[in-house]
């Protein structure tokens, strides 16, 4: 079973009082093990496929099915469920809390979801990213590629089985990026998660399992490597 | 007959005093002085009245009126307190600036209060205010003041005092009680200074004083009246007067004094005298009366023919309500005869009931 | 017309954006103006009309002549007499009472005799142009009947109409004679005839005022030579209106504290002005960029952010007016029941919302928004076009030099401390108001750090306390110092002046319980009924206190009287006590004395001699001690007193200064008793007495009350007398907790980004709201312990310096726990409760909306 499956996807925004299709009738399954490049210009769709990936939207039509459960049929407090134990987030500009240490932003998911002793887990994710020692900075006080280890680290604090990562070297040089992207296609691998990356570079999507194509919010091309 | 009962009469209608309480005049009076130049509480109403013609040693001539009324409101013995209101004085004070050809007058009332106003013996002294009459021997001193003016004379009688009338009441209609005591000093010699408008005038001159009480008030159909003092300048005095009847006749009560140079009085009936107005009139701007301040007096059996002319028309003092009357007071001039030879004197005159009809009774 | 563009598209569209926070910036201004105003507006109106309550029908005068006691009626004659063309008008003056309806007026007894024919001539003299103090019309009519009165016409009675009045403890039926125009109703009196004023009164032998009009040459101070010079000593002779003006001294220290009182919102007003600017700078700091870039100068951004805060003054003002009027109505009904209970007889005059009234709101919001609005407005001015394009960091880090502000702010409180021990200038507190202004502003100087502190080493114990949300609240807070500061300040300034403000009041009135404990020693205490007012001793009946003593199981009828009285221009009371009760009851209480000697060595002293006791304020004022000897004008004479000692009195403002009955009697020989206070034989059941009593004094208006009941009521009306006090403190509450609610609305548009985040990594709604109303509590605590702390500090200012200083009363110090508990439980409450709707907002964000960057 996929651990996210897009069945027939439709999802339509409605933008200055226009109807905008966002996504048409769009399939697609991501299993375990398997990191996603999700590809194509600006506004094509990419984020709001991740949007709905990671449940925090809804499709119009068809369905979006999350480790086999339906997103659309949960309510509220099933969703933010799901999110604390199924879904990890990594931003282009990594979304740091600024006031909070490494090792606390690291924790938050963990500790919003009423966790405690959670020191722990945070030190070994921060070991995943090569972040150990750095965990009592605060942001400001890391590099920019730093920064997006210690996002990545709190992506996967929780263990999920997802991560969806919205342009994750969007600001960051290219080399940084690579090294970015390559820590997380490792860490999918390793730890057997699902990974969705939305990102404009095409050198960046080569390392990926599966690169899709995206225009118009179709699928253009799917390349399995 | 010194009859300022008009401003009296606002009050007597006012309070319905009930005349049982008091006095009345009747025949046989035995008179008294110092006494009965003070106060009569016995008797409802009281007057003390002072009228003059002077001159300055520059000549310049004034005439002057102060006038102090005292009107019974109640008799109640529980009226003790020094503000209970037992009587209501009045007073009058003018000033004829005769050759500045301006007249001034004004007025106050009060009660006697804790010493504001009276007329006591023991004081020897008659006030409302600062307007004040202060006997000292024989001698009166007169003090008289207003924001606009103020005098102070000293007047000294060279006559003794005059009753009126017969058998020492002043008859004013039929019928015992219905009369008046009635004293006059006609001839007080005057010397004394007036303030006005910054200046100061010695002056001095004649005056006349009429102290009159009685309890019983006049008929309803006497409508106004006229009335002279006249000191001619043999030291003979006059005093006439008419009352006006409604039906434009005059009373039978009428009546006049004339007073020799030696003081003997001798009583005028109404037949004894005319009073005649000349066509001569002035109006008054402010109560559009029309006075007659030209008066042509004749008393044969004393052989005495005189006109009467003011130097100052407007002698006019206006009552400050609409009930109040108003009346013409003022200095005049006498020019005529006794006897084919010619007589010169001043006096002062009174006309009332001229705007309208002095109303009397209720 | 281009800037105009400018400034709308710039300023002006952002607000209307957000409507609510805009509304309560305004709101908050408003609410500032409208105390200022009403506050204005109420003090003249309820202290401003004091004079006109006795002034009623005074006239055009120009001297008055006046007595302690009284003027003996005799100089009315001896004045009469005088050769000058001089006005006399004597007058009674005391207070009736509508029997119906409870209500209070000025009873004037005037001359109708003579005031009646000066008025006829006044009428004639100037063509019939009236004054509003003419005399009745046709008075002479009624002089013999003492049930005649004539009234004003704003009392709403036709002649003929028969009229029940309580004055002293009868009362009597009065007919209406005459009705006289009075436009304002602060003129309306009962006017009587001066001889029926007498006979009502039982005052027989003095008036209490002559008025004069002299002629205007030579001058008045001749006119005033020489009327005295005719005058017995005691009798004093001043310009007319002297007493009015004495009075406006006296009210000066309690209207300058009231208003001062009403500045506390204004300055809340400030911090929360400064703050919305503030946020708006912040936030538009792009903007600001973009349009330096575009060539906009310095002056025109300055002007541009000055000009949003003037919109917000104007806008405050214009919304404060009417708030302002409409508040004033309540405060004036407050401040003349305290103006009447502390210092003089007043009825409220009218309102009058003036040009000038309007002007000084305008100017109050508009001044106050561009000055706390400045500083922002610079800082927006220095952004340089650079920063347009920088997509830097949203929140800046405003310069704020935590430590350096914290020693600024220690060495203002050492300012403070030092200005609080100087002494008062001309009878204000002016260093005491310094030291207070020093020490607001060390707060506000030493908030930062006190907030960063707290914060640090809180937030982890929050967070295992409260979750992870508290850390979050706590960390947020001290990242945006600033603007935290602010608001704490804000609040923490309004707390702490309803603390001290609390604190003083608490104080004061504990020790006004106290020192009633020892100072009520009678069983029983019966008094004319009416309201009672610091200036009026309405008399009880002669015989009544003989019958009274006649009653089985009465020990003794002690005899109090009082008069108002003036010593060195300022009123103040006289007072004698029956010390000859001292030798059937030996009711020697505790009663407090400045030198610390016991009642029982000081009273018999007192009795049969020139020897006084003086109350507190009476010696601050008068820089007086025992030991000295004051000159006290009483009726006709001069009387040499010693004062044995001073005692602590609260009862009032204006000092008081206390005889033997025998020796006022000597000076003042009226002997109608002010009050009795009723000793009953232990032996005896107090209801039964009681009841006989009340039997006895049958036909008479009088107030009886037991011991207890008269404390109660003593502290009824100091309870009133306060009220005003904690209806400013409470709106300078409602304007900071609104500023908190305004703040939050603020903090969660700029945060939600952040919020956002949250729900990305998986924050249910439940824990969004949470987090705001956290930060709301944290605030809340952190300006309740400011506003505790300053407070405190302020309290001991209030009590030791200012409130000596304006008052001269000696307070002990009390914690009023309780109160202080409950007000800060409600403020603490309002400021998490004002959290709610931020909360909600922040709930109803859209998370993609936010985090997504395009």
């Amino acid at each position: 079973m996929p651990i996210l499956a897009l069945q027939d996807v439709s999802k339509d925004y409605l933008s200055d009082g226009q109807r905008v299709q966002a996504l048409h009738g769009l399939s697609l399954n991501v299993e375990r093990g398997e990191m996603v490049a999700l590809v194509g210009r600006s506004g094509c769709g990419k984020s709001t496929l991740l949007n709905l990936a990671g449940a925090m939207d809804f499709p119009t039509t068809g369905s979006v099915l999350l480790d086999g459960v339906s997103t659309s049929s949960l309510k509220d407090e099933e969703l933010t469920r799901l999110r604390r134990e199924k879904v990890g987030f990594i931003f282009q500009s990594f979304q740091l809390l600024h006031t909070l240490t490494v090792f606390e932003n690291v924790e938050l998911p963990l500790l919003l979801a009423g966790k405690t002793n959670v020191r722990e887990a945070a030190c070994e994710r921060l070991a995943w990213v090569e972040l150990e020692g750095l965990g009592e900075r605060y942001p400001h006080q890391l590099s920019g590629g730093q920064m997006q280890r210690a996002a990545i680290a709190r992506a996967l604090i929780h263990s999920p089985i997802i991560v969806l990562a919205d342009e994750p070297t969007g600001n960051l040089d290219t080399t940084t990026g690579n090294v970015i992207l390559e820590l997380l296609l490792r860490l999918t691998h390793e730890k057997n998660i699902a990974t969705v990356v939305a990102t404009h570079s095409l050198e960046a999507a080569a390392l990926a399992d599966t690169v899709v194509r995206l225009r118009d919010g179709r699928i253009e091309e799917i390349t399995r490597r | 007959m010194r009859n300022k009962l008009a401003w009296l009469t606002v009050v007597l209608f006012l309070l319905q005093p009930a005349q049982a309480q008091y006095r009345t005049a009747l025949p046989g009076y035995r008179y008294e002085f110092p006494r009965d130049h003070f106060s009569h509480p016995d008797f409802q109403t009281e007057w003390w009245y002072y009228t003059g013609n002077l001159k300055s040693s520059d000549g310049h001539r004034f005439g002057f009126e102060l006038t102090f009324f005292r009107q019974a409101v109640s008799r109640d013995p529980a009226n003790t307190a020094a503000w209970d209101v037992n009587d209501v004085y009045l007073a009058h004070l003018a000033l004829s600036d005769l050759d500045g050809a301006k007249f001034y007058h004004t007025e106050r009332t009060n009660r006697a209060g804790p010493g504001i106003a009276g007329a006591s013996e023991a004081l020897g002294r008659i006030w409302n205010g600062s307007w004040q009459i202060q006997w000292e021997g024989e001698d009166q001193n007169l003090q008289g003041i207003d924001e606009r003016f103020q005098f102070r004379l000293k007047l000294h009688s060279e006559k003794p005092p005059v009753i009126h009338g017969e058998n020492g009441v002043s008859q004013k209609a039929e019928g015992p009680g219905r009369a008046s005591h009635y004293i006059s000093l006609t001839r007080l010699a005057t010397t004394g200074s007036i303030e006005l408008a910054g200046k100061r005038f010695e002056v001095s001159g004649t005056s006349w004083m009429d102290h009159e009480f009685f309890t019983h008030q006049l008929e309803s159909d006497q409508t106004g009246w006229d009335w002279l003092s006249l000191q001619l300048a043999d030291h003979t005095e006059l005093m006439l007067f008419h009352i006006r009847r409604g039906d434009a006749s005059i009373d039978r009560y009428s009546a006049g004094t004339y007073v020799d140079a030696q003081g003997k009085s001798i009583h005028l009936r109404a037949g004894d005298f005319t009073l005649q107005p000349a066509s001569e009139k002035w109006t008054s701007p402010v109560t559009h009366g029309a006075y007659p301040v030209h008066w042509i007096v004749a008393i044969p059996k004393l052989g005495i023919s005189l006109e009467a002319k003011t130097p100052l028309e407007s002698q006019e003092l206006t009552g400050k309500t609409k009930i109040a009357p108003n009346y013409w007071e003022g200095a005049i001039v006498l020019t005529g005869k006794r006897d084919a030879k010619p007589l010169e004197g001043v006096g002062y005159l009174e006309m009332t009931g001229y705007d309208r009809a002095v109303q009397l009774a209720h | 017309m281009p800037r105009l563009l400018l400034f709308y598209q710039l300023m002006v569209r952002p607000l209307l954006r957000e409507p609510i926070r805009a509304g309560l910036t305004v709101l908050a201004v408003a609410l500032g103006v409208a105390v200022v105003l009403a506050i204005d507006l109420a003090s003249v109106a309820a202290t401003g009309s004091f004079h006109s309550s006795m002034e009623a029908l005074a006239g055009d005068n120009d001297l008055e002549i006046t007595a302690s006691g009284g003027v003996p009626e005799g100089a009315v004659g001896t004045l009469a007499a005088l050769p000058y063309a001089i006005r006399i008008s004597p007058r009674i003056e005391d207070y009736a009472l509508l029997a119906d309806t409870k209500q209070s007026f000025p009873l004037v007894g005037l001359d109708l005799v003579s005031e009646g024919s000066a008025y006829e001539q006044d009428k004639a003299g100037s063509g019939g142009e009236l004054s509003s103090a003419e005399a009745p019309k046709d008075s002479i009519e009624y002089l013999e009947d003492h049930e005649s009165i004539w009234v004003g016409s704003s009392l709403g009675r036709k002649v003929g109409d028969r009229v029940r009045l309580l004055i002293n403890d009868r009362v009597r039926e009065y007919v209406v004679r005459g009705v006289y125009p009075d436009s304002n109703g602060n003129e309306s009196a009962i006017v009587m005839d001066i001889a029926a004023a007498q006979q009502a009164l039982t005052r027989y032998g003095r008036v209490d005022r002559i008025l004069l009009k002299v002629p205007q040459e030579p001058n008045l101070d001749e006119w005033q030579r020489r009327i005295s010079a005719a005058l017995p000593a005691g009798v004093e002779v001043r310009p007319q209106g002297t007493g009015t003006n004495e009075n406006r001294r006296m009210l000066a220290a309690f209207r300058w504290n009231l208003r001062l009182l009403s500045y506390i919102s204004l300055v809340v007003g400030a911090f929360l002005i400064y703050n919305t600017i503030s946020v708006s700078v912040v936030r538009r700091r792009p903007e600001i960029g973009i349009v330096r870039a575009l060539g906009a100068s310095r002056r025109v951004i300055l002007g541009a952010f000055v000009g949003e805060a003037a919109c917000f003054g104007v806008a405050g003002a214009l919304i404060g007016l009417p708030l302002g009027r409409l508040m004033a109505t309540g405060a004036v009904k407050l401040m003349a029941s305290t103006v009447e209970s502390l210092y003089v007889s007043s009825r409220p005059g009218a309102i009058e919302l003036n040009g000038a009234s309007v002007l000084l709101a305008l100017a109050i919001g508009v001044g106050v928004a561009v000055a706390s609005a400045y500083s922002p407005a610079r800082e927006a001015s220095l952004v340089s076009p650079v920063e347009a394009m920088a997509r830097g960091r949203r929140e800046y880090d405003v310069s704020i030099h935590k430590v350096r502000d914290l020693w600024l702010a220690i060495m203002l409180a050492i300012a403070a401390a030092a200005a609080s021990r100087a002494p008062a200038v001309a009878g204000k507190p002016l260093f005491g108001y310094l030291a207070t202004i020093l020490l607001m502003v060390a707060s506000a100087l030493a908030i930062p750090a006190f907030v960063s502190v707290i914060t640090a080493f809180t937030s982890k114990l929050l967070g295992k306390l409260f979750g992870v949300e508290a850390m979050l609240a706590s960390r947020s807070l001290a990242a945006s110092l600033q603007r935290t500061s602010v608001l704490v300040g804000a609040l923490s300034t309004a707390i702490a002046m309803m603390t001290a403000v609390g604190i003083m009041v608490g104080s004061f009135r504990q020790s006004v319980v106290l020192w009633m404990s020892n100072e009520l020693p009678a069983d029983l205490y019966l008094r004319p009924a009416g309201s009672p007012a610091a200036d009026r001793h309405p008399t009880v009946s002669l015989g009544l206190a003989e019958g009274l003593a006649k009653i089985p199981g009465v020990v003794a009828v002690e005899r109090l009287r009082a008069y108002e009285i003036r010593f060195q221009e300022m009123p103040t009371t006289l007072a004698s006590a029956d010390l000859d009760v001292l030798d059937v009851v030996r009711w020697y209480q505790n009663s407090e004395f400045l030198s610390g000697r016991p009642e029982r060595q000081i009273l018999p002293e007192l009795r049969h001699s020139n020897t006084v006791i003086v109350s507190e304020p009476f010696a601050y004022k008068h820089h007086l001690k025992a030991g000295d000897t004051i000159t006290l004008s009483l009726g006709e004479t001069q009387a040499s007193l010693r004062i044995a000692d001073v005692f602590y009195d609260y009862s009032s403002e204006r000092g008081s200064i206390l005889m033997d009955r025998q020796t006022m009697l000597r000076y003042l020989p009226d002997p109608a008793p002010s009050n009795l206070a009723i000793y009953v034989s232990p032996d005896a059941r107090l209801e039964t007495v009681r009841t006989e009593i009340e039997k006895a004094a049958a036909g008479h208006r009088v107030l009886l009350f037991s011991n207890r009941e008269l404390r109660s009521e003593a502290i009824r009306i100091f309870d009133r007398t306060f009220a005003i006090t904690y209806a400013l403190e409470a709106v300078a509450v409602i304007v900071a907790v609104m500023g908190i609610a305004g703040a939050l609305l603020a903090l969660v548009i700029d945060r939600r980004r952040e919020l956002s985040l949250l729900r990305f990594l998986g924050a249910a709604t439940g824990q969004i709201r949470k987090l705001i109303l956290l930060e709301a509590g944290l605030l809340g605590l952190l300006a309740n312990l400011a506003g505790l702390a300053l407070g405190f500090a302020l309290s001991f200012i209030l009590v030791y310096v200012i409130n000596k200083q304006s008052f001269g009363w000696t307070i002990r110090f009390h914690w009023p726990v309780e109160i202080l508990v409950a007000a800060l439980t409600v403020v603490y409450a309002a400021t998490v409760l004002a959290g709610l709707y931020p909360a909600q907002m922040a709930v109803r964000l859209n998370p993609l909306e936010a985090v997504h960057e395009e």
